[in-house]
């Protein structure tokens, strides 16, 4: 639903870098340079971001 | 068995080291590994009142995200069990982030801003008071102030000769550190990883370095990666005098 704050498998904190990370990949940057960029370097940190889907806005009318 | 560590930093910033430690046994660098995750205390969120929670997610949702929260850690004025207050007030529609806590004591506070931890629409409220405790991360992965510690031995690399002319060299892959023959400390990255890239047509030799380990050390940032080290190495010190006391006659 929302990005989670952690890596599931190390614990680093990858939540701080979801907006910034969704904003410069949908204006058509590479997103393994962005992540490179964001210091997400291990590839357990990177799935975290890249398999995420918000979905907020998908419940929010069945509340 | 009361010899001194030499002990020489590679990387080193806030969140972030890489050191060589010298004249260690495997037990001894584990246990440091160990006492960096498991016994180095910091604070976390653990109780959540909710004075109004009208988000999409439930209370206990928010409540797991909000412990996973790292918050900076003063290990000098609290001791475990220790609670510090915290609370969140937001309303829709706008995204509450750990940033909008605010904290009774200025030196526990969220140590990244930006984490979102639920979006509101309109309508929406989110508010609620949360207690903080310093509490190790044997009881709850929340605690751990280490991320990714890991410790590898320190490889030396020696060049025995030419490579023949006519070989295909394959790549010879290496990871974290390595120690040239001039005894100079050099991380892998500087080559790709990749000995062939620095010493093209040579044939090298790798070895461990006996009791030679290079740990890499990375943060939260609840407690910076010096502090974290050095409160790991005091917990097992003090684990071996009680030990001491409690068996001596």
């Amino acid at each position: 639903m929302m990005i989670p704050v952690r890596c599931f498998t190390c614990g680093n904190v990858v939540g701080e870098h979801w907006e910034e990370f969704k904003a410069r990949s949908a204006e058509g940057e590479d997103p393994a340079e962005v992540l490179d960029d964001l210091g997400v370097d291990r590839h357990c940190c990177r799935r975290m971001l890249v398999s995420h889907k918000d979905l907020v806005d998908v419940v929010s009318p069945y509340q | 068995m009361a010899s001194d560590f030499e002990v020489e930093f590679i990387e080193r910033d806030d969140r972030n080291a890489r050191f060589v430690v010298r004249g260690l046994t495997p037990a001894f660098a584990n246990g440091i590994r160990r006492a960096m995750i498991a016994d180095v205390p910091t604070m976390s969120i653990d109780t959540v009142r909710f004075v109004e929670n009208s988000s999409v997610m439930f209370d206990e949702m928010i409540g797991l995200r909000l412990g996973l929260v790292p918050l900076t850690t003063p290990l000098d004025d609290y001791e475990t069990g220790e609670t510090a207050t915290l609370a969140l007030d937001v309303e829709g529609p706008a995204t509450a982030y750990s940033g909008d806590l605010r904290s009774s004591d200025d030196l526990v506070q969220p140590a990244d801003e930006n984490i979102p931890i639920i979006e509101l629409k309109e309508g929406q409220r989110l508010e609620l008071e949360a207690d903080a405790v310093l509490d190790r991360g044997r009881e709850h992965a929340k605690h751990q102030g280490g991320v990714a510690v890991g410790y590898r031995h320190l490889q030396r690399v020696d060049v025995v000769g030419d490579a023949g002319e006519f070989d295909e060299q394959e790549s010879n892959i290496l990871r974290g550190v390595i120690e040239t023959e001039d005894d100079e400390l050099v991380l892998t990255d500087e080559f790709d990883n990749d000995l062939t890239e620095r010493y093209p047509g040579k044939e090298v030799e790798v070895h461990d370095v006996p009791g030679a380990f290079v740990f890499h050390v990375e943060t939260d940032g609840s407690v910076t990666a010096e502090e974290l080290v050095l409160r790991a190495a005091d917990s097992i010190g003090d684990r071996a005098a009680e030990l001491e006391e409690k068996v001596a006659v």
